[in-house]
């Protein structure tokens, strides 16, 4: 008898708890929704993947003929997988989007973005991406095809985070892989250009040389600008990728207590980190 | 009932040399990537070993048949470093390629010949180690074991042979 009495009232207690979660939540998650912005808006990744498909036609009078063969069959190669970089860097963009709004409490319609993922991956071993990684892309397309087709009705930053974080974390990992592969590759790019003036310039001491060494000088030193200035963009796109990874990881580990002091104090620090790099970033645009 | 566990047997045999193909070989990306950066550290080498060379001169006029030579190791060099790319856009497409031999010791051998290039004493000899790592660069692009193994032959005896050139010890500077 009794416990048939108190069943509603327990009822009602789960309802307020849960009702109140709620209403202290979209007020007490700015940090979350910063992150989450932040992460959303973090340049780099884009533009040095299309430089890396580029490569080739900036050395190709460079090199000579039979490197220049290898360097044609390379870029087949890099031109072939060039849209799969982009879909990885989509799921994560919209991901970001997605809880910046569960995290806020403005409402947008984000279902026409649905379609751009839809037509994503190609899950093959011509793929730009490994197994995993089209894996994770799959699961991160259904979780947010859930999220975002059921209005959000029912979600929460935890589920969601809870839901996200291993598939989230794999697709960030392919795209640091991928920025070290454009880095490294830019590297033999930068030596490739500059060599080839450090050997031949010194050759030419010839009095008729002069006007082509003096033009060789100007040409090395613009190059070699322009390769300082890179390298750093490359640095700020791997360290911009690692500290969204991380502040991801951190707001799983930290699920049950989100309103806490020090997981606000961490993620605030990461807003200021991404920011920064952000703006390194825009400084030197390329 | 025989028959099955026969037939089980082999399969587990193929999966068995299956799974010791991918331990062998230059199968996952950063086996691929671990090759291309060892590529990129030999035309490194080369590099600043040409340089040496042409710093030795203290900007006097060098000769033709050292140009030629210089200009000749430039080309390996830029050939290596087109070698490197390719595989760091295999490893991006994440094309298999199998290396018959254990990745270890290709590492081993390409770390060798890098030390090889900064040591060596005359550069003649620094062109016959790398055209046994442009076979080898050519030979991993194709993934077949044969050209490989031989490849990897070659810097073998060149990594061998330079070393019965080399002083015991480290001469002491001309002046």
């Amino acid at each position: 008898m009794t416990s048939r009495h108190r069943l509603p009232a327990l009822f009602a207690l789960c309802i307020s708890v849960l009702l109140g979660g709620c209403a202290t939540t979209s007020i007490s998650l700015q940090e979350v929704r910063d992150f989450a912005d932040q992460s959303a808006k973090l340049g780099g990744y884009a533009e040095l993947s299309t430089r890396f498909r580029d490569t080739y036609a900036r050395e190709q009078l460079y090199l000579p003929p039979a490197a220049e063969r290898i360097g044609k069959e390379t870029d087949v190669k890099r031109r072939a997988v060039y849209d799969d970089f982009g879909s990885a860097q989509k799921a994560v963009v919209l991901y970001m989007q997605t809880l910046s709004l569960l995290a806020g409490d403005a409402r947008y319609d984000l279902t026409d973005k649905l379609d751009d993922l839809g037509n994503g991956i190609k899950a093959n071993v011509e793929s730009g991406l490994e197994q995993k990684h089209v894996l994770a892309y799959t699961g991160m397309t259904r979780l947010l095809t859930r999220v975002i087709a059921s209005g959000y009705q029912g979600r929460s930053v935890e589920t969601m985070v809870r839901d996200g974080d291993r598939d989230l974390q794999t697709l960030l990992e392919a795209m640091l892989t991928l920025t070290r592969f454009y880095a490294k590759t830019n590297e033999n790019e930068k030596k490739t250009i500059l060599g080839i003036f450090e050997v031949e310039i010194p050759f030419a001491t010839r009095p008729q040389d002069r006007m082509l060494v003096t033009l060789a000088k100007v040409h090395y030193l613009n190059k070699s600008a322009e390769y300082k200035i890179l390298d750093k963009r490359y640095e700020l796109a791997l360290q911009g990728l690692t500290k969204v990874s991380l502040g991801h990881q951190k707001l799983r580990e930290n699920l049950a207590n989100l309103r806490g002091e020090e997981i606000r104090n961490i993620l605030a620090s990461y807003v200021r980190d991404l920011q920064a790099i952000r703006t390194g970033l825009s400084a030197n645009p390329n | 009932m025989s028959k099955g566990i026969e037939e089980n047997t082999q399969r587990n045999a193929e999966r068995n040399a299956e799974q010791h193909a991918e331990q062998n070989g230059l199968a996952t990306v950063p086996q691929i990537e671990a090759l291309a950066d060892q590529l990129s550290v030999c035309a490194d080498q080369i590099h600043a070993r040409v340089m040496k060379n042409i710093k030795a001169h203290n900007g006097g006029p060098v000769g033709d048949a050292e140009q030629a030579t210089a200009r000749a190791l430039l080309d390996d060099e830029l050939l290596l470093r087109q070698r490197a790319n390719s595989l760091y856009a295999d490893a991006a497409t994440y094309v298999v390629k199998t290396l018959g031999k254990p990745q270890q010791h290709v590492m081993e051998l390409t770390a060798a010949a890098a030390e090889k290039i900064r040591r060596i004493a005359m550069l003649g000899d620094v062109v016959g180690l790398v055209g046994g790592l442009l076979s080898l660069a050519g030979a991993a692009a194709t993934g077949q074991p044969v050209p490989i193994l031989a490849a990897l032959d070659k810097i073998r005896s060149h990594v061998k042979a330079v070393q019965a050139d080399m002083p015991k010890k480290a001469p002491a500077k001309p002046a």
